[in-house]
């Protein structure tokens, strides 16, 4: 990490970190100056969040008497814009039930959303000096 | 895009592992030569990992 990446993290609101990585994966750390790195998690992320989709994933949604929808929810919802995107242009956010890649797809998307809720809890960490 | 990931078990199973190597040794390591040495423990692990539980669900088919 550079000297000058260092000053702009230190100088950044860890909120506003946290905020903009969750909108798209790698763009709290792009916004605390470390560019290679968000660019790596964005390529990263978003190529898991595809995958999941084209696997025919599922986008969960939460389900009366299903509680673990609620977590699964949560774990896709943290992929931010990503998920939000894909419920609006895809004809069939439940998934195909059918296809032999139906659940990997649903690991994958879980994934997804799970590794930017991570991102978003190390761009908070970098920017309120806990991680160097 | 569907020709651009695999359709094979395997091949999925190991996309999965390089993804998930790869965000870890980056998220985890700071040092070029570390995040290599976590990246190649991590896949090593994941699909090495994966086929032996797959080999002990053998007897087990549904």
């Amino acid at each position: 990490m550079s000297a000058r990446a260092a000053d702009v993290s230190a100088s950044r609101p860890p909120f506003a970190a946290a905020a903009l990585a969750w909108v798209f994966p790698g763009l709290g750390h792009f916004y605390l100056g470390r560019r290679k790195l968000a660019a790596a998690f964005a390529v990263i992320v978003t190529l898991t969040f595809l995958a999941g989709i084209t696997f025919q994933g599922r986008l969960y949604s939460v389900e009366q008497g299903q509680p673990l929808t609620i977590l699964a929810t949560f774990a896709v919802y943290g992929a931010g814009l990503l998920n939000i995107i894909a419920r609006m242009i895809t004809d069939n956010p439940g998934g195909t039930i059918l296809s032999p890649t139906y659940e990997y797809g649903c690991a994958f998307l879980l994934t997804a959303g799970l590794m930017n809720l991570l991102l978003m809890l190390d761009a908070w960490d970098i920017a309120s000096g806990k991680k160097p | 895009m569907i020709a651009l990931f695999p359709t094979d078990h395997f091949l999925i199973m190991t996309l999965y592992a390089l993804l998930v190597s790869a965000f870890f040794s980056l998220l985890w390591r700071k040092e070029r030569r570390e995040r290599w040495k976590l990246f190649g423990t991590l896949i090593v692990s994941l699909v090495l990992g994966g086929l032996a539980v797959a080999w002990l669900m053998y007897p087990f088919p549904r």
